[in-house]
């Protein structure tokens, strides 16, 4: 729909017995706006919060026992081991689930293993390691990592960092026969991917 | 007939003017006539409205949790009427969108078609892609296997690399910092919803500008000026079915659209890779290390975009123009190497001899071999397990509540190699002997065992194995390396009874003795792979244990029977030798597993072997019992047969 030249826009057309540049219209025009825009925005608005509520949700670390320190021998192999802790996915609650995994690594003499995510920082793949070998190998972009964690080619390498290492804390546990017998447990962080620092994602 | 067809038309047209809208929509104009070059166009909105149509219908079956996603779409798969059918259109529709949208911008590109007054279309249409894209990008984790749940997580990771909001961005696209639930109902409401709405209403403007300013036509003949119906529609409509045409023949040939194994976030998929269409953006990642990947993640793609949506003003002059047809070729080109070089990398060992690889002595390319070939077991797993756990869903224990993955997490053939690799494979091996590696999926090979082969235990071949003379002393056995019982007791007996210094006579007779109790051995065992007893084998099994209680020692010369050293029911002693009643039955070797030293296995004559579970508190145990029971249940063949025969251990070592 055009104007022709010589016909007013439909603004400017004077309605008889109404002023259209009084101060009436004006408030009409500002209640219109308003009270359209609260219509409009609020559910927009009520939306937009639910939306974001993960933005306002803290999850913490788990604090997860991972193996016994016997099943872990000193002799610098990294062994594999699943990460098993409650997980809580929105509204449902999951005990004892499989929630990722850890290489533990116990160099010759050493009492305490060191913990590996088994996360690439990379993209977030899940790092491989066939015993015997010398790296670890992420299988996305063929990203390696020496036992130690550190990234085979250095800053050559596609991961930004090396593998990310989790405290660790040996603790005593009681028998039914009254000894005592070492655990290993581990802070089961999880890291942002992509970074050169380790930062915590929840 | 006629006269009310009218009278419905012109009703019809009183009240909502549909003769001006039919006439607008078909009536347009096409200088120098119809062309087969002109129907890409139209063949996309085909293929949306394919893709609208399945959608539509594959949602009212789909169900998006973590519980039932997976199982939602294997329903649909394989227990719908024509569910692989509607799923697969859906699938290879998505695809063929791909590549027809990747002729329709190269053609308009190359026709000029972006040139004023059809900038702002231009633009519209790459907007389009995008949103096309992103259907493709949400649409693949929807299943929730492990194929699109590893995909996806590269890419959400990918995201949270974005400057400044990255990390927010993930968050609010998988709902959390965690995959979940709420990952999978933002990405439907996002693959149903919101990139269909904004299509649409992208799609609406995008085809309204076209009709404002008609058809670009490139050296039209004003002599063939023609109407877009019927002869252009005609063209499109032929178009159109041959694109269905082939999405049905790839629907067909592939049996429909993959289903792996239901997502795992514990478990590796080494196979993850994104759709072939993102594979040149994976490969592209690979020559960004380190920090450098904003650039491959976001700074070059980001350039490449801003690049193309100038390109209506770029190419305003010839050369321009010529340029931007260059740079597409190049973008093009460059999208179709790195994807060659992506498959040429994971396939490098299906098409390369390890001997050669090996012979030649470069690491890199020993490496890339490692790889690939890593790639293609994980691939290959990947379908026997999703193969598997599917024939798990379609028996009639169907899925449990829980979801198909607890299908898999209680499955002994899925788990038992997973666990014994984790847990038993330092010392053991499990491998049939008698065949090469490569015909057996399931083996699990040590190269050095320091611990008898587990393939087949409790069987009666591999009884027979145990009272065999060459095979006792072979590393499948007692003759590994360092093994304490190569010089052992039970080595000496069996080269008295049937060794080489014995007669022919002795030996045939002590032969078919121990076969009778390799027999009675596997009734012990009772493996669900042992063959049906008949009264014949019956008989067998009696003489059998008669001889192992008392029978051996009159028949052989050094007159003694399994007895003297080992207990069987109520005769013998335990202490000595492993208790032989019930023997590799599941309780025996739960009980051997959990504390192989205890009285009633090696007790003082131990080897090494650890106690997994000598614990009464599971929690200090090195495996639980459910772990326990899952390697012994796949040592002994005992899972779930759906459809295949009961295989028997007739070849172990």
């Amino acid at each position: 729909m055009s104007n022709t030249p010589d016909q007013p826009p439909p603004s400017l057309v004077k309605i008889p017995g109404r002023e259209s540049d009084n101060r009436r219209s004006f408030f009409a025009i500002t209640a219109a706006v308003v009270t359209g825009s609260i219509a409009v925005l609020t559910p927009i608005g009520v939306g937009i919060a639910a939306f974001l509520t993960p933005l306002f949700r803290k999850s913490k670390s788990p604090e997860v026992r991972i193996a016994l320190l016997d099943q872990v021998p000193d002799d610098g192999m990294p062994r594999y081991f699943p990460v098993v802790a409650d997980r809580e996915d929105a509204w449902t609650r999951y005990p004892a689930q499989r929630v990722g995994a850890v290489y533990l690594v116990r160099k010759p003499g050493k009492e305490k293993p060191t913990a590996f995510t088994a996360k690439c920082p990379h993209a977030g793949c899940f790092i491989g390691y066939t015993p015997g070998s010398k790296v670890f190998q992420c299988p996305c972009h063929t990203s390696a990592f020496n036992l130690d964690g550190s990234r085979v080619n250095g800053d050559a390498e596609v991961a930004p960092r090396g593998m990310d290492t989790l405290p660790v804390s040996i603790r005593q546990a009681k028998t039914g026969d009254g000894n005592s017998i070492a655990e290993v447990w581990v802070e089961f962080i999880d890291f942002q991917t992509g970074h050169k620092e380790k930062i915590p994602t929840a | 007939m006629m006269k009310l067809f009218r009278s419905v038309g012109d009703w019809l047209d009183d009240r909502a003017g549909v003769r001006k809208l039919i006439h607008e929509s078909l009536y347009e104009p096409i200088p120098g006539g119809a062309r087969w070059r002109y129907v890409w166009g139209s063949t996309l909105v085909m293929a949306f409205m394919t893709q609208l149509i399945t959608g539509i219908f594959l949602w009212m079956a789909y169900s998006p949790s973590t519980q039932t996603a997976w199982e939602s779409v294997f329903y649909i798969q394989y227990e719908m009427n024509g569910g692989w059918l509607l799923r697969g259109i859906h699938h290879f529709m998505a695809q063929a969108m791909v590549v027809l949208l990747a002729i329709h911008f190269l053609q308009v590109v190359w026709d000029g078609a972006y040139r004023a007054p059809r900038e702002l279309n231009f633009i519209l249409g790459l907007v389009l892609m995008l949103i096309v894209l992103g259907l493709a990008l949400t649409g693949y984790l929807l299943p929730w296997d492990q194929k699109g749940y590893w995909a996806t997580s590269v890419g959400t990771n990918l995201a949270s690399q974005t400057p400044a909001v990255g990390p927010e961005v993930k968050k609010l696209a998988i709902g959390g910092s965690e995959y979940g639930h709420q990952t999978l109902t933002r990405f439907f409401a996002l693959h149903a919803g919101v990139l269909p709405g904004a299509l649409m209403a992208f799609l609406v403007l995008h085809i309204a500008l076209f009709r404002r300013h008609g058809l670009h036509a490139r050296k039209p003949d004003p002599a063939k000026d023609a109407m877009f119906w019927p002869d252009q529609v005609l063209k499109d409509s032929i178009a159109a079915l041959a694109v269905l045409t082939v999405v049905l023949l790839l629907t067909i040939y592939f049996g429909g659209a993959e289903l792996t194994a239901p997502a795992d976030p514990a478990n590796p998929y080494d196979a993850a890779r994104p759709e072939w269409y993102f594979l040149f953006l994976f490969q592209f990642l690979k020559w960004f290390p380190g920090e450098l990947e904003v650039w491959g993640a976001f700074i070059i793609p980001g350039l490449i975009m801003t690049v193309l949506f100038l390109m209506p003003w770029i190419g305003r002059t010839r050369t321009g123009h010529l340029i931007n047809i260059a740079m597409l070729c190049v973008l093009l080109g460059g999208a179709a190497a790195l994807t060659a070089q992506a498959i040429h990398e994971d396939y490098f060992a299906a098409w390369n001899s390890k001997e050669e690889i090996l012979k030649a002595g470069d690491p890199v390319q020993e490496a890339r071999y490692e790889a690939s070939e890593r790639f293609l077991n994980a691939k290959e797993e990947a379908h026997r397990e999703a193969e598997r756990v599917i024939e798990l869903a379609e028996s009639p224990m169907r899925i449990p509540p829980a979801g198909a993955l607890s299908l898999m997490y209680d499955d002994p053939l899925l788990q038992g190699p997973k666990l014994f690799a984790q847990n038993c494979a330092s010392c053991h091996n499990y491998v049939d002997p008698t065949k090469p590696v490569e015909e057996q999926p399931h083996a699990i090979v040590n190269a050095e065992p320091t611990a008898p082969n587990l393939f087949g235990v409790g069987s009666e071949a591999w009884a027979l194995g145990i009272l065999n003379a060459e095979k006792i002393v072979s590393k499948h056995y007692f003759g590994y390396p360092g093994s304490p019982f190569v010089d052992g007791d039970m080595v000496t007996y069996v080269m008295e009874a049937v060794g080489p210094d014995v007669d022919d006579e002795q030996r045939a007779k002590a032969k078919e003795a121990f076969a009778k109790i390799a027999e009675t051995l596997e009734a012990e065992a009772a493996l669900p792979t042992a063959p049906k007893t008949n009264q014949e084998r019956q008989n067998r099994i009696a003489e059998g244990r008669e001889l192992m209680t008392g029978g051996l020692a009159d028949m052989l010369e050094g007159g003694m029977s399994c007895t003297d050293c080992h207990k069987f029911h109520d005769e013998g002693d335990l202490g000595l030798a492993p208790d032989l009643t019930g023997y590799m039955s599941r309780e025996w070797l739960l009980a051997f597993v959990r504390n192989p030293a205890g009285e009633r296995f090696y007790g003082d004559n131990n080897d090494r072997m650890p106690a997994f579970g000598p614990h009464d508190n599971p929690q200090l145990n090195q495996l639980d019992d459910k772990s326990l029971g899952l390697i012994v249940d796949w040592l002994r063949g005992d899972w779930v047969r759906v459809s295949e025969p009961v295989e028997k251990f007739d070849e172990a070592p």
